[in-house]
């Protein structure tokens, strides 16, 4: 006890004491959720058995009939669809967006600050508009297509299954391309200036000074926007239930999205958690992306 | 000292707080309702009225949105928290009645003087049964029917008066209607993937001798090449597939689509949107004198099993059917019953289409009743969007759709 408290003193169990308060909270408020998911996910679980622990295991059971069921793969196709479009999208727009609010014209962070809005914009919201600009009878979208001459019948965005993903995919661009912004300004803003001007002097172009001194020097920008990317376009929920509902036929379904449908539309609370277990081992994928971008920013 | 003061009088606080509630758990029983319905809808109102009646039974009642009210009440009921009445949509009665979440009022609706089985419509009334015994009784109702847009058929040439009686009119019909050039389509309903799309197609198959048992039967087959008709002709709008009722009804009132099929809860909303003179015919059959159907929708009264207090639940739901006379009136909703006869209420419109509605009833099955009706509907669901998004052709389709049923039904 007395060495316990002098090591509190002297600073080593402070450290230990401070560490575990988060560890604690982490453990209770993520990892029994996680811990509960991945049990359930070899459990037979119906409505009525929800409120228990004791439920009759079933092994892989689950696992084998999701991956039997017709709809599964799919649905794996579209989530990675979604998820490469989105990111790429989001990334793309934003990157050339903060490239061009870095040129520092007049009114320019005001501007920048105004993307934001969309950011702030609730998913359901955003869903319900953009439910509005793609609908095929009357929708701004094909208007605007056809009115330009790139189009000559309307496009079904949502109801087509050729083009119903596609449309939830620009829906999500728009939504996550100003945090892609925000990020990519910041990163870009602490790049030290004379870099360019020792580049410039030395006769390197404007590619050439991009090439090689404002990407490498964002890589862990980069690293990190696409890890939390992935993370955020494999949470994105509400443009689906908003948009086109998964259909028509699961040609716009995802594993989020089917992962909520098998567990509070079907009451199937087992399926969506094995759907759920999947997802957690891309998102795991994501954050050793996300830790080995950011352990840079450390020594840096 | 100070502490000590507050922890005494803390404690001689609680005690005065538990022997008030004491004392008024003596004189009251409390019970807790919960149902979807907002303040200008019955239950609050019921409630309300119910309460007024100061008969030593008080209710409270509680809001709880339409998503969550099956999950919301299934986690209630496995912690032991359930309401002692509940309204729930008519599909999922059974999951809670085979459960024995529900509790079995045969004994009480047969001592009673209020509540008559024979007084509804044998639709919702199966609904609410399970293993032949009562589960509850129903709220309201309401069913689908085919409304149109007379001044267009009158401008297309054809009778106002003679809506289309069979399901090769119906096309014949929307033919003629639809013009392009108008952004005019000839029908408007909903194939959505959700319940609204085996709401809307369940009618179609049992007029065609189907059903969910037999999903694949040559008639439901009949239905969905029917409805893929419409969909390749373009009769309705493509976006079919993705929008609910109540979107797609508002084309109809828009002027956008010359036919809708949908329930009387839009007869308010057209009433004042519609500038246009429409009528509502019975939902068109396979050929001439085949069977009718519709679909049937809207919530029943349970009482869980839980509850402690069984009589004075019973009495409260004894009091909502005493009620039911004004439902139409006062909140514009169906009441279940075939002994009431809904007095009119002055606009010629909505009076005409509440003949038919109430005709239609008559044919109002429920969906099910089965514990497993989710995934059911799911497979129908599947099938309908299949086959209409060309993936595969209705006959696979429903195939595939029955087999899934077969699997769930075990």
């Amino acid at each position: 006890m007395k060495r316990f408290l002098s090591s509190v003193r002297d600073g080593r169990g402070f450290d230990i004491t401070l560490v575990a308060f988060p560890l604690t909270f982490l453990f209770l408020m993520a990892g029994l959720p996680l811990i509960y998911n991945v049990v359930m996910s070899f459990q037979e679980v119906d409505m009525f058995s929800l409120g228990t622990f004791a439920r009759p295991f079933v092994g892989l059971k689950n696992y084998k009939d999701l991956f039997a069921q017709p709809e599964t793969w799919p649905i794996l196709g579209n989530t990675v669809i979604f998820v490469v479009g989105s990111i790429a999208g989001q990334f793309l727009i934003g990157f050339g967006l903060a490239l061009f609010f870095w040129v520092n014209f007049p009114g320019a962070s005001w501007l920048r600050g105004l993307f934001l809005v969309s950011w702030v914009m609730p998913g359901l919201v955003v869903g319900a508009i953009w439910n509005w600009i793609l609908s095929g009878d009357f929708g701004v979208l094909n208007f605007i297509l056809k009115e330009s001459g790139i189009i000559s019948g309307n496009i079904f965005w949502r109801s087509d299954p050729h083009f119903s993903l596609y449309a939830v995919i620009i829906a999500n661009v728009w939504l996550g391309t100003a945090f892609n912004m925000i990020l990519l300004s910041v990163g870009l803003s602490g790049i030290p200036g004379d870099l360019y001007e020792a580049a410039e002097l030395d006769g390197a172009n404007a590619w050439q000074r991009f090439w090689t001194i404002t990407l490498p020097m964002m890589r862990s920008t980069i690293g990190a926007i696409v890890a939390l990317g992935l993370i955020f376009t494999l949470q994105q929920f509400d443009l689906f239930a908003a948009i086109t509902s998964g259909g028509p036929n699961n040609s716009s379904n995802v594993t989020q999205y089917w992962a909520w449908d098998l567990s509070f539309r079907q009451y199937d609370f087992a399926k969506g958690a094995t759907i759920s277990v999947i997802m957690i081992i891309f998102v795991m994928f994501a954050s050793v992306v996300y830790v080995r971008s950011t352990r840079h920013e450390v020594r840096g | 000292m100070g502490i000590r003061k507050f922890a005494m009088i803390g404690a001689l606080a609680l005690a005065g707080v538990s022997l008030f509630g004491l004392a008024a758990k003596a004189e009251d029983v409390t019970l807790t309702l919960w149902s979807l319905d907002k303040d200008i809808q019955p239950a609050p109102n019921l409630v309300k009225e119910f309460n007024a009646q100061n008969n030593g039974i008080k209710i409270e009642y509680r809001l709880i949105q339409f998503d969550d009210v099956v999950t919301e009440a299934m986690r209630a009921y496995a912690t032991g928290q359930a309401p002692d009445i509940i309204a729930v949509d008519n599909p999922e009665h059974a999951m809670f009645a085979s459960r024995g979440a529900f509790l079995d009022i045969s004994d009480m609706i047969k001592g009673s003087s209020v509540i008559k089985p024979d007084n509804y419509f044998p639709g919702p009334l199966k609904s609410v049964e399970w293993d032949g015994k009562y589960f509850g009784i129903p709220k309201a109702t309401n069913t689908i029917a085919l409304y149109y847009n007379k001044d267009m058929f009158k401008a297309k040439g054809l009778d106002p008066n003679k809506p289309p009686q069979t399901w090769d009119e119906l096309v014949e019909d929307a033919r003629k209607l639809t013009d392009p050039a108008k952004n005019v389509y000839g029908l408007a309903f909903s194939a959505k993937a959700n319940e609204e799309g085996t709401f809307q197609f369940l009618p179609w198959a049992q007029m065609g001798g189907g059903g969910y048992q037999n999903i694949n039967a040559e008639g439901a087959v009949k239905a969905l090449e029917t409805w893929k008709t419409i969909m390749d002709e373009k009769l309705a709008s493509p976006d079919t597939l993705t929008r609910g009722q109540w979107d797609s009804t508002g084309t109809f009132n828009s002027g956008n689509a010359a036919m809708a099929i949908s329930g009387p809860w839009e007869l308010d909303r057209m009433s004042k949107e519609a500038k246009f003179d429409w009528g509502v015919a019975l939902l068109p059959v396979p050929k001439e004198g085949a069977e009718r159907s519709s679909a049937m929708g809207d919530f029943n009264w349970a009482i869980f099993s839980s509850t402690k207090h069984p009589a004075e639940a019973f009495k409260a739901l004894e009091f909502f059917a005493s009620q039911d006379d004004k439902m139409f009136k006062n909140y514009g909703q169906l009441p279940a019953r075939s002994d009431i006869t809904i007095p009119a209420t002055g606009e010629k419109l909505k009076d005409e289409a509440l003949k038919v509605f109430i005709e239609q009833l008559k044919y109002a099955k429920p969906r099910g009743p089965n514990p497993q009706w989710p995934k059911i509907s799911k497979a129908i669901q599947d099938a309908i969007q299949a086959a209409l998004t060309g993936q595969m052709s209705p006959k696979d389709a429903l195939d595939q759709a029955a087999d899934k049923i077969k699997a769930v039904l075990g």
